[in-house]
């Protein structure tokens, strides 16, 4: 680990700013905590999302299977009589070993980007149409989890005051996991094989293993977060969480904000999210999906301006006006 | 064993639709390699517009296809002109998330417009059948009539690629671009124009496939997926291996629906691609 790593970490800049998350637990409205919850949602799917898409530099369309993992797994496993906790840590391991299985199938067949997406995006569809088709998994009509009753142990935390607390650590955790696999030996391997599979081959730089490692982080990271999300909700929804929809708007946030880079995916998600639903909330009865369409405008816009995201955009605009270089890791 | 034909030629018939959809992404490609998807959600605005145009004239769709063909057409020149020209230099995945997003737009700018609900573009021969051998095999019309439109216009489409100037270009951009250029080969003329040409096919397919078809704003997704499943198993740029992809992907698809029950007979097509892809990861007729 670099030390630039440790460095971020002990920053004041982080320490206010996660002082200022933790803050709005207590002073935000009922609605707006709602959205701050689903903003810390997307922003930890965002965070795992990008160690894989961005700093490997594998555009995964099948995430949504390990958001199914997560939600569905424990789920079910709850009906078995095992705790949510266990559940949750089942679907982790679940995740991350479907994910691994997935990145060294698609290894051994030597297929480059394109049949990469392709293929990840073919397993997600077949996922998502298994889930709407077992009713062992819910079926189309979902599941609905038991009812909270604010009992910690089952994983319960009471209303959206409480779920701020568990889904605020997970995106944490999801946020400090990017920065360390960016600052340490895997990630530089990872970036270098991005740019050049085969001279990082010839190097030295374990390919296989970096990629079956960061999906393997990212799938279990993934499913953490969905669990937490499946529970707030109390319900699971199967046109959400399995839906590879969710995915491609993961992957247009991280795009936005800068694919590979620490900062751009939390300031797209927190940016856009809490943008997306205000609007969807003042205006989604008379133009449902004016959130969606704001999204990809938004991507095509920042494509066309400033083709590697706005973190990256900002970072030169910084650079140019104050001719110093800004803050590594950015 | 009739059903087995029943589903072999309805699978067959659709699946010639699907080809003539993929070769149109595969011109694209083989003069960008842009993988376009947002594919499927063109060919779901081309529907709307033939509602819109029966709504507002009455016009049946095998008619109104006058209008949407130029309007398809200067869509998929316009998309190409203001959005993929200005990141052909950067990298090609980049090409990917510009569609995605622009899928994204259109899907929710149908949302806006035509709201939610299950709609279908009415049209003349929406409910007949043809009868054939007595009874034995009984096929919609609209699927000879698909069948019959798509066969003739990958015909016409593998002259206009052998046989004409513009099709001469461009195969030499597919096959060298810095070559094409030096032979004084207008690069962006060619591109344009294929992707003119993609978005007409659209047009045409859209038309061949609405008869009987329940429209969601939302389906654009599967018809990407289902046309670059064909475009995969075909190898991208192969002529043939395109349309033979289009008819195994019907196919399977028709077979999945009536063999396999409820939700597991639409996940068939997709197993099917996955294992295809990775058995034969450059196309079924590819001779690596």
């Amino acid at each position: 680990m670099r030390p630039d790593f440790f460095r971020l970490l002990r920053s004041w800049r982080f320490i206010a700013c996660l002082l200022a998350i933790a803050s709005m637990q207590i002073w935000l409205s009922p609605y707006y905590l709602g959205i701050a919850n689903l903003t810390l949602f997307y922003l930890g799917l965002a965070a795992a999302w990008n160690i894989v898409g961005g700093i490997a530099g594998q555009i995964s369309l099948g995430h949504s299977l390990f958001f199914a993992v997560g939600a569905l797994l424990p789920a079910v496993l709850l009906n078995f009589g095992v705790n949510p906790w266990l559940g949750m840590c089942a679907g982790i391991v679940a995740a991350a070993l479907l994910g691994m299985l997935l990145t060294a199938l698609i290894h051994r067949f030597k297929l480059n980007y394109l049949s990469y997406a392709l293929v990840t995006f073919a397993f997600a569809q077949m996922g998502s149409l298994i889930v709407l088709g077992w009713d062992f998994l819910g079926g189309a009509s979902g599941i609905n989890l038991p009812t909270d009753k604010g009992a910690l142990l089952q994983m319960q935390f009471g209303g959206s005051r409480g779920y701020f607390w568990p889904l605020a650590v997970a995106a944490l955790i999801c946020f400090i996991a990017n920065a360390a696999v960016l600052n340490s030996r895997l990630g530089y391997g990872l970036r270098a094989a991005r740019a050049n599979p085969a001279a990082a081959e010839a190097v030295g730089v374990p390919v296989l293993r970096g990629h079956l490692i960061a999906m393997a982080i990212s799938a279990g990271l993934s499913a953490m977060v969905a669990t937490i999300y499946a529970r707030s909700a109390t319900f699971i929804d199967p046109a959400f969480l399995p839906s590879p929809e969710l995915t491609i708007e993961i992957v247009l946030l991280v795009t936005i904000g800068g694919r590979g880079t620490l900062a751009g995916p939390v300031m797209a998600a927190a940016v856009l999210v809490p943008l997306g639903e205000v609007l969807r909330g003042r205006l989604g009865g008379a133009l449902p999906g004016l959130h969606h369409f704001l999204y990809g405008a938004l991507v095509i816009a920042v494509m066309l301006l400033s083709p590697d995201g706005i973190a990256p955009g900002f970072a030169r605009l910084w650079r140019k006006h104050s001719g110093s270089r800004p803050e590594r890791g950015i | 064993m009739d059903m087995l034909a029943q589903g072999l030629i309805q699978g067959v018939l659709v699946g010639s639709t699907y080809g003539l959809i993929a070769l149109g992404m595969g011109l694209i490609y083989s003069v960008s390699g842009v993988v376009n998807f947002a594919q499927g959600d063109m060919l779901i605005v081309a529907l709307y517009v033939a509602l819109s145009l029966f709504a507002a004239f009455r016009f049946d769709p095998y008619v109104s296809v006058v209008v949407m063909l130029p309007i398809m057409a200067i869509a998929g020149a316009l998309l190409y002109l203001l959005l993929i020209r200005r990141i052909m230099t950067g990298h090609a995945f980049m090409a990917v998330q510009m569609t995605l997003a622009l899928s994204f737009v259109l899907e929710s700018s149908l949302l806006m417009i035509y709201g939610g609900d299950l709609q279908h573009v009415p049209s003349a021969y929406e409910a007949s059948l043809l009868i054939l051998g007595n009874g034995l095999l009984v096929v919609r019309t609209s699927l000879v009539i698909a069948f019959a439109v798509s066969c003739l216009l990958s015909m016409l489409l593998y002259w206009m690629l052998n046989r004409t100037d513009l099709g001469r270009e461009i195969r030499a951009v597919n096959q060298n671009m810095k070559a094409a250029v030096l032979m004084g080969i207008d690069v962006e003329r060619v591109r344009t124009l294929t992707f003119a040409a993609g978005g007409a096919l659209l047009a045409i397919a859209a038309v061949l496939l609405s008869p009987g078809l329940s429209l969601s704003p939302t389906a654009g997704l599967q018809y990407t997926m289902l046309t670059i499943m064909v475009l995969v198993l075909g190898g991208m740029t192969n002529f043939f291996g395109i349309l033979l992809g289009g008819v195994i992907i019907g196919v399977v698809e028709a077979m999945g629906g009536i063999y396999v029950s409820g939700t597991a007979g639409l996940i068939v097509p997709y197993a099917i691609f996955a294992i295809f892809l990775l058995l034969r990861p450059h196309g079924l007729l590819s001779r690596r």
